[in-house]
């Protein structure tokens, strides 16, 4: 029996600040989808709930690796610990990602980078419109959509790893499934990242640059809010499970 | 099994080796096949009437497609080293498994959608489904090959092992791998092969779209051709990028131990890439020039 206690709906909460972390991050991910992918528009040539799914997932791998030491679960800070690792990971990950897209952008494709959405990168103040060339919506991937994946990656690696920080330590205590609790809660921290990668991907409609990207401040508080709901439903069911349904 | 610090750096350098080989040969896959993102203008070239002999799959999204390959290879190798068999055997079988069944997607999967295209009359042509379906096979089950073999070293030999089963290590990094095809090597099959006939780096205007070449070097062009041509750049860099996923996500935890130093470390090989990536900017402006020239500029000029 699950018992609604202060413990609980604090997990609850958690969990619905995770999935809004991770959806926050899927904003800041320069993902240009098909267009990107024949050049057509700034940021990668994939879709949003894609890339950020794949690197929260290597965040995941990193994360729950540092939990599964035992000097880390003894330790008093685990927590910021384990958000570290998780953020390590989907950072590397999507580092590594946009760097070599950028290689094949720059010799494969042989097109210089430029941002459609300002006239000068806010972060090198390098120009921007001289470099697109006519009919796109941009290409590649200028430093300020790089510095903005790299922000979304550790935002959506600290929101993975949140959720089976959680989620592992409530089914390591459950009767039924505290054999497995790694692998349920990973399971889990899966659904519910996929979940969040799907909800802002209404509003970023495909395409969207980063931070600087004027649809990223107009969409980002209405899908937050969805998230943090649609999240904190998934906690409740997530700690249903551990507990059982009697 | 207890590992110094050598031995954990060999067995890292060999996953490593191994996510390069299965990043490359995923982006290539994907591109004898035709998937993901570049393939949407293998599915328009009809209903502009360019008609053409490529394969057309596009099973789902790479990395939902590659995810459930591996998957399906990590549960086969699972149940069978829970049956005792020798490890490779039980990671060869496996692969061997969800490269058929995979393969039963991409048939059905091409069959379906150029069914879908009759109104616009693409053939469908049984020589390219019999010879590039097998191609479609092999390349995926070199990459369940090695990323199930990730999985176990991850799950089996590392030390510590890693708290994820084969199974679900095998569908993450199916995902990952996916990913990271579909954001790297795509590109160079999207944006270049596809639109090869157009000078190098004019920037593709999107008035092009579905406007591919559909004559080869020689003859007519297929999947073949392409992969072929994809096989120099676009691959390699892919397995680079997934290489390097591999590689240095787990370098800073087995060198500096799990600390804090570890995790910075982490954040220092990411400004790296950063400062990188700015590098590649400035040289790729300076090598190809701008588009347009300054509106000033022509004034001073005039």
């Amino acid at each position: 029996m699950v018992v609604l206690d202060p413990t609980t709906l604090i997990n609850v909460l958690l969990i619905a600040i995770s999935g809004t972390l991770v959806c926050i991050a899927v904003h800041f991910i320069p993902v240009g989808g098909a267009p990107a992918a024949m050049a057509q528009a700034t940021g990668i040539g994939t879709g949003t709930v894609e890339l950020a799914a794949g690197s929260g997932l290597v965040g995941l791998i990193t994360a729950s690796a540092m939990y599964a030491i035992p000097s880390v679960q003894a330790d008093p800070n685990a927590m910021a610990l384990v958000l570290a690792a998780g953020a390590m990971g989907s950072m590397i990950m999507l580092a590594s990602t946009m760097l070599a897209g950028s290689l094949v952008y720059a010799y494969g494709v042989g097109v210089p980078f430029a941002s459609a959405q300002v006239k000068k990168d806010p972060i090198t103040g390098a120009r921007q419109d001289l470099y697109m060339s006519k009919g796109t919506q941009g290409q590649g991937l200028p430093t300020v959509c790089f510095v903005s994946g790299i922000i979304g990656a550790a935002l959506g690696g600290i929101g993975g790893a949140l959720i089976y920080f959680v989620l592992v330590k409530i089914y390591a205590t459950s009767a039924l499934i505290g054999g497995s609790a790694a692998a349920v809660a990973g399971v889990f921290t899966m659904g519910v990242f996929y979940v969040n990668a799907v909800v802002p991907s209404y509003g970023v409609g495909g395409t969207i640059e980063g931070f600087h990207d004027p649809k990223f401040s107009r969409v980002i508080p209405k899908y937050a809010l969805t998230s943090f709901v649609v999240s904190a439903l998934c906690g409740i069911l997530a700690i249903l499970i551990g507990g059982g349904l009697i | 099994m207890v590992l110094d610090l050598t031995m954990s750096m060999a067995i890292l350098a060999f996953m490593g080796a191994l996510a390069t080989i299965a990043g490359c040969l995923e982006d290539l896959e994907s591109d004898v096949g035709s998937q993901s993102n570049p393939n949407s203008q293998v599915q328009l070239a009809p209903q502009m009437n360019f008609l053409h002999r490529i394969y057309n799959k596009a099973i789902s999204g790479e990395p939902i497609s590659n995810g459930l390959s591996a998957v399906i290879g990590g549960i086969v190798t699972t149940v069978m080293l829970n049956a005792k068999f020798f490890p490779l055997t039980a990671i060869v079988l496996g692969a061997f498994v969800a490269a058929i069944i995979y393969g039963i997607f991409a048939t059905t999967s091409y069959a379906g959608r150029v069914a879908s295209q009759s109104r616009f009359k693409q053939p469908l042509y049984m020589d390219i489904m019999r010879y590039t379906t097998p191609s479609i096979i092999a390349h995926n089950f070199i990459v369940c090959l090695c990323l199930v073999a990730l999985a176990y070293i991850q799950s089996q030999i590392l030390v510590p092992a890693h708290p994820f089963s084969i199974p679900f290590l095998a569908l993450i990094w199916g995902i990952s791998v996916g990913a990271i095809g579909s954001s790297v090597g795509d590109v160079h099959y999207g944006a270049e092969r596809e639109f090869q006939n157009r000078e190098f780096g004019c920037g593709l205007n999107t008035a092009l779209s579905g406007r591919i070449v559909r004559r080869a070097e020689s003859g007519l062009r297929n999947s073949i051709d392409n992969v072929w041509f994809c096989a120099k750049y676009g691959g390699p860099v892919t397995g680079i990028a997934l290489g390097l996923t591999v590689f240095l996500s787990s370098w800073p935890t087995t060198v500096f131990g799990y600390t804090w130093i570890a995790i910075g470390v982490g954040v220092a090989i990411v400004l790296v890439m950063v400062i990188l990536n700015r590098l590649l900017e400035i040289n790729v402006k300076n090598a190809y020039g701008p588009y347009k020239e300054e509106k000033n500029e022509k004034e001073a000029a005039a």
